[in-house]
């Protein structure tokens, strides 16, 4: 027989975490549907069950001195999308996940410790270098959100461990976003990119890119980037950039969509923003 | 386990395992049979309630979440003037052939026009995304959100 634990507060879900190793669970949205049996059957999880939802107090988005935005664990998509202290480019992504129904339930930290593949809110963050930080009876820790999704559905949490909040660095860039999926709403993502840039005086100054459902976790390459930081606007060949991802991605067939579409639409999508870069900064 | 909360104005205390899904206790427990299941995995939406009166799939909701917040369905949601007003708007426009989204589509087009009582077409089409319909066609049920927001759901 599972235990049902719902704590009235963080430390005592952290005492909890510290003796049951336990499903922590939000807003449910996809453990709900993992563990799904049949109708009016009691959905099956095999061990003990942290509900967090309503923990108050990892309820929030705050901003610091450095200008780092804090969004706690338990805050849900809607409220992260109402934040006037979130930038426009989360609640472009947040916009197009699901339904308005799910993102009044699902958090931001459920999407990413629940890392799956076709996670979206989890492209923004991986491009931000955004860091989660992890909490229990024995401390805190932080990680980035890249080195803490391990591969499908793993994460680096320790089983005494839950997430406290999100931290977004802060960043000013241009950015160009695509979410490709059957419909405009409830859809899982086949493909998404997204791309960011800075460029002053025709130099880049920043350049970022990463995909989404296109390989075990989100791809984003540090070493291919800072091959085009520095330099001008005018150099960007396009086909150069093109050349360089088309071996980072690995898009797998399966239910939705096969491999050969997928990479060829994750590639377009990247010459997409590659030209509109040259455009907008008239390179 | 006991849990509480408050459905349709009144407490209620039930003795059930926390992971239940709230589309359960309403349906098979509280014998309330209006919020339909669907799909079963938060896709289509035939499950809404609201919850402290934000629209949630009841389908992926365990009861333990909903604990002292106010869940509305749409048993509850007859007895006010604003249930009227829509009910009316979908009869005039044809918004309900079968009616099984109904219940779901009256609870989603009153949490939009209480949050935004003058919403343009496509805040409608958006706000009633995760709502599917296999009979309408959806025009339908846009126009009578309109028409319910024209003639105001008075809150």
């Amino acid at each position: 027989m599972i235990q049902h634990f719902i704590p009235s507060n963080l430390n005592e879900a952290l005492e909890t975490l510290s003796k049951h190793n336990c499903f922590i669970l939000a807003g449910g949205t996809d453990l709900m549907v993992q563990k799904h049996v049949s109708t009016g059957v009691l959905p099956h999880f095999e061990k003990d069950i942290l509900y967090v939802m309503d923990l108050k107090e990892l309820d929030y988005v705050n901003l610091d001195s450095d200008k780092n935005i804090h969004i706690g664990a338990s805050t849900r998509f809607i409220e992260i999308e109402e934040s006037p202290l979130v930038p426009e480019i989360y609640k472009k992504v947040i916009r197009e996940i699901a339904s308005p129904n799910i993102r009044n339930m699902a958090t931001m930290a459920g999407n990413i410790a629940n890392a799956s593949p076709a996670g979206d809110s989890i492209v923004p963050l991986v491009l931000n270098d955004a860091d989660v930080v992890l909490v229990s009876v024995n401390g805190e820790r932080t990680v980035s959100v890249n080195d803490f999704i391990l591969g499908v559905r793993k994460i680096d949490r320790k089983p005494d461990e839950m997430i406290k909040e999100i931290v977004l660095k802060p960043q000013e860039l241009n950015y160009f976003y695509k979410k490709v999926g059957s419909r405009k709403a409830e859809s899982i993502t086949k493909v998404s990119f997204l791309g960011a840039y800075r460029v002053e005086d025709g130099i880049i100054k920043d350049f970022r890119v990463a995909f989404g459902s296109v390989a075990i976790k989100v791809v984003r390459n540090t070493k291919v980037e800072k091959k085009y930081i520095g330099k001008s606007v005018k150099e960007l060949k396009v086909n150069q950039v093109v050349q360089d991802y088309a071996k980072l991605i690995a898009p797998i067939t399966d239910q939705r969509s096969n491999k050969e579409y997928r990479h060829k639409v994750a590639m377009n999508l990247l010459k997409k923003f590659l030209v509109d870069l040259k455009g907008e900064t008239n390179e | 386990m006991e849990i509480s909360f408050i459905l349709n104005n009144k407490k209620v205390t039930i003795d059930v395992t926390p992971s239940m899904r709230l589309l359960d206790v309403i349906r098979e427990e509280l014998h309330l049979t209006g919020t339909k299941e669907g799909c079963g995995e938060g896709e289509c939406g035939a499950c809404t309630v609201l919850v402290n009166g934000e629209p949630y799939n009841s389908c992926l909701t365990p009861v333990a979440n909903v604990i002292d917040k106010e869940v509305m369905t749409v048993e509850g949601f007859r007895e006010t003037k604003a249930y009227r007003v829509i009910a009316d708007a979908f009869a005039n426009q044809g918004g309900s052939q079968c009616g099984f989204c109904t219940p779901g589509m009256i609870l989603a087009s009153y949490a939009v026009l209480k949050k935004n009582p003058h919403p343009t077409e496509e805040e409608i089409r958006e706000a009633l995304s995760g709502n599917l319909c296999r009979c309408t066609g959806y025009n339908s049920i846009v126009n009578a959100v309109m028409l319910a927001s024209k003639k105001g759901i008075e809150l």
